[in-house]
């Protein structure tokens, strides 16, 4: 074969992917790992003081780095999405218990910045379970987050939900399970997940 | 159009060449298929997991976030990936008339890949996943895949670069395409995820890649073993070069766009989902212009199909890349996937492609390829049968199952005030219905596993003709022979 020839079609065959993989990809990509937090503006009146979005402060919890390994680790994001979508997508604002509008509730569309705190934004492969984008606001205690792991039935009769027992010992006392640190750190974790900050105004348009 | 029948110097050559290629390339298939067994049989347990949860209760190794992913990344890295790395290496030589070099640096590099394989199962499986689909292994394992693909694939440049006859084969071009996109693919996932600056744009990354996997790497293999075997096994050309190529390159520009539409409506520009779900709509004229140029070469001698388990295979794969190019710029429709997403159907999407129409050609080209390279032939025909209408029913099951409880399920959670657990409950038989499929498939591949191993222990059919479908062994010197077709 000519070797100009092949050397055109290599860079035939390159071109035809370099455009996509440096617009969808790489551009993008470093845009949003460069994108500053966005400040208030005048006069907005924000919970706390706070001051910019995103706050980190807001999505750190405890030993949560760990916790989310943990998530990572035992595939939860195979069952449970972290994506609240637009209502042209689906009602995912609007259903009773996930902070609903109706009732007046917290809930918004989920932005990058959400995820600001983590590598990496567990959005999930499918939707088994339910979202956990504000399960923090669903399920507010750890003892109940223990409870749902250990028995998720006793929570809703009906739920899919394997038992994570694995998570637990038994308790030296005889009744009961003990959390490990794995089990409290993914509780820490999942307490942690509230994606409802605020939003500036400057950005908000579409809410 | 007939295609000139060879001299006995070009049956020579390709003796030759065969012979070079027999210890690398059955290295790879045979490890491909043992993975394909494993990872076939991990997709049954975890649908049964996933219909019966309460199974294996509190057993840390067989929850439905360890066997799931296990079962994703050795279907791929184990089976798919070394089945389309054996194809390439024989393909290529054989369409450049170059013997296979480095044997044992392939068969090293080989052990590589599989060390590889087996790392990240282990990790995955003992709770170091990322879950990341089809990158949940660590960090730091990516560089062993790398490094065997290069070390491996790296062979297929030369051996195209150095053709010696003028003509110039559309599966080459697609063997190429294949060979260089993949790393990029795999490289440009694994840097920008590992690096982690922008956690939203690693899970669009992620996206990309798996979509770029199946439209970039596993449709280029097929679609190269497709363009070989159908006119080799029918005697005529290609029905129309030029398609051929309009179509390659219809691909080739549309592919790397596609991924996004997977989270329509997730955290990223809106333009992102919309060019990813127009790309999966453009690409159909270019898949459909692929599939009716294979089909109209085959005008006339259709009764080859029931003879030839090579043909067999590629044109049920063939079909089913038409299929799954149907259901994903469908699904990337924000009227029908809206509601599909997050649902099984994805699940049975993402199946469909690796083992509908990926697989279904992989088949098709080892019932071709091995016993070239053996000098043998396939033990039974009526085996060869019941491995593809099992695998035929496995994944037609899957995909039925997961489109139906897909819309049922998206159907459910698409009613704002309906309790969650609605659609869980409803789903559950669309779920036995994906265990059932896993099912299925798996007796297939033991089957097929069986008959592989015969082959590559020298226990294949010593005899003149070749194994058939519907014909007693060894009678006929071909299927066209068998079919009547000149």
């Amino acid at each position: 074969m000519n070797s100009n020839n092949f050397w055109k079609l290599l860079a035939a065959l390159g071109l035809a992917f370099a455009l996509p993989w440096l617009t969808l990809i790489v551009l993008p990509y470093v845009g949003q790992s460069q994108a500053a937090p966005i400040a208030y503006g005048e006069g907005e009146e924000v919970d706390g003081g706070l001051a910019v979005y995103p706050d980190r402060t807001l999505q750190s919890h405890g030993s949560s780095d760990y916790g989310r390994k943990i998530y990572a680790a035992e595939g939860c994001a195979y069952c449970h999405t972290q994506v609240v979508r637009p209502t042209y997508a689906g009602p995912d604002m609007w259903r009773p218990g996930w902070g609903g509008r109706e009732e007046g509730g917290f809930a918004r569309e989920t932005r990058p910045q959400d995820y600001a705190n983590e590598a990496y934004a567990p959005l999930g492969y499918q939707r088994i379970g339910p979202d956990l984008s504000n399960v923090g606001h669903r399920i507010t205690t750890a003892e109940e987050m223990h409870r749902h792991l250990l028995d998720p039935k006793s929570l809703d009769p009906e739920s899919a939900m394997p038992a994570y027992r694995h998570l637990y010992t038994p308790s030296p006392f005889g009744k009961g399970y003990e959390p490990t640190p794995k089990a409290i750190a993914l509780v820490d974790y999942l307490l942690s997940l509230k994606k409802d900050q605020v939003l500036p105004a400057s950005l908000s348009a579409t809410n | 159009m007939t295609v000139p029948q060879p001299t006995p110097e070009d049956l020579q050559a390709r003796a030759e060449i065969d012979r070079s290629a027999r210890y690398p390339v059955m290295f790879f298939f045979t490890s491909a298929a043992a993975w394909l067994l494993f990872a076939t049989a991990l997709g049954f347990l975890s649908s049964l997991k996933l219909r019966f949860p309460e199974l294996w209760d509190g057993c840390a190794l067989m929850g439905y976030g360890r066997l799931f992913p296990v079962h994703f990344n050795a279907l791929v890295y184990g089976w798919a990936m070394q089945a389309g790395i054996g194809v390439m290496l024989w393909l290529m030589a054989r369409l450049t008339r170059s013997r296979l070099q480095h044997p044992v640096a392939l068969i090293v590099s080989g052990h590589v890949w599989n060390a590889g394989v087996a790392l990240a199962v282990v990790a995955i499986w003992t709770g170091a996943s990322r879950s990341i689909p089809l990158l949940d292994f660590p960090g730091w394992l990516w560089p062993v895949f790398a490094i065997s693909y290069a070390m491996t694939v790296v062979w297929v440049v030369p051996m195209f670069h150095s053709r010696r006859n003028g003509l110039f084969y559309i599966s080459e071009l697609y063997l190429i395409g294949a060979a260089i996109w993949f790393p990029w693919i795999f490289l440009t996932a694994n840097l920008l995820i590992n690096k982690g600056s922008a956690p939203a744009m690693g899970a669009g990354t992620n996206a990309w890649y798996l979509s770029n996997l199946i439209y970039f790497w596993m449709a280029p293999v097929a679609l190269a073993v497709a363009y070989y075997i159908i006119p080799k096994i029918s005697g005529r050309a290609i029905y129309s070069y030029p398609l051929a190529q309009a179509s390659f390159w219809i691909l080739a520009v549309l592919a790397g766009w596609t991924g996004f539409a997977r989270f329509m409506g997730g955290p990223f520009p809106a333009w992102m989902p919309g060019v990813s779900s127009a790309a999966a709509i453009f690409i159909l004229v270019g898949i459909f212009a692929t599939v009716v140029n294979l089909m109209l070469t085959l005008k006339g001698c259709s009764k080859l199909w029931e003879y030839s388990p090579s043909l067999r295979f590629t044109v049920m794969g063939m079909l089913m890349l038409a299929f799954y190019a149907v259901l994903s710029a469908l699904s990337s429709t924000f009227a029908f996937g809206k509601n599909l997403q997050f649902s099984h159907f994805v699940a049975g999407l993402d199946a469909l492609a690796i083992y509908g129409f990926f697989s279904m050609t992989m088949f098709g080209a080892f019932y071709f390829i091995v016993p070239r390279i053996t000098g043998a032939e396939w033990p039974s025909g009526k085996r060869i049968r019941s491995h593809f209408w099992l695998s035929t029913y496995g994944i037609a099951t899957l995909i039925g199952f997961t489109l139906v409880g897909g819309i049922a399920q998206g159907g459910d959670l698409a009613v704002w005030d309906r309790k969650f657990s609605v659609s869980t409950v409803n789903s559950l038989a669309y779920v036995a219905g994906r265990g059932i499929a896993w099912g299925l498939i798996v007796w297939s591949n033991l089957i097929f596993l069986h008959q592989l191993a015969l082959m590559f222990l020298g226990k294949g059919r010593k005899s003149a003709g070749p194994t058939l479908i519907h014909a007693e062994p060894g009678v006929a010197a071909s299927a066209r022979a068998v079919a009547d077709v000149p």
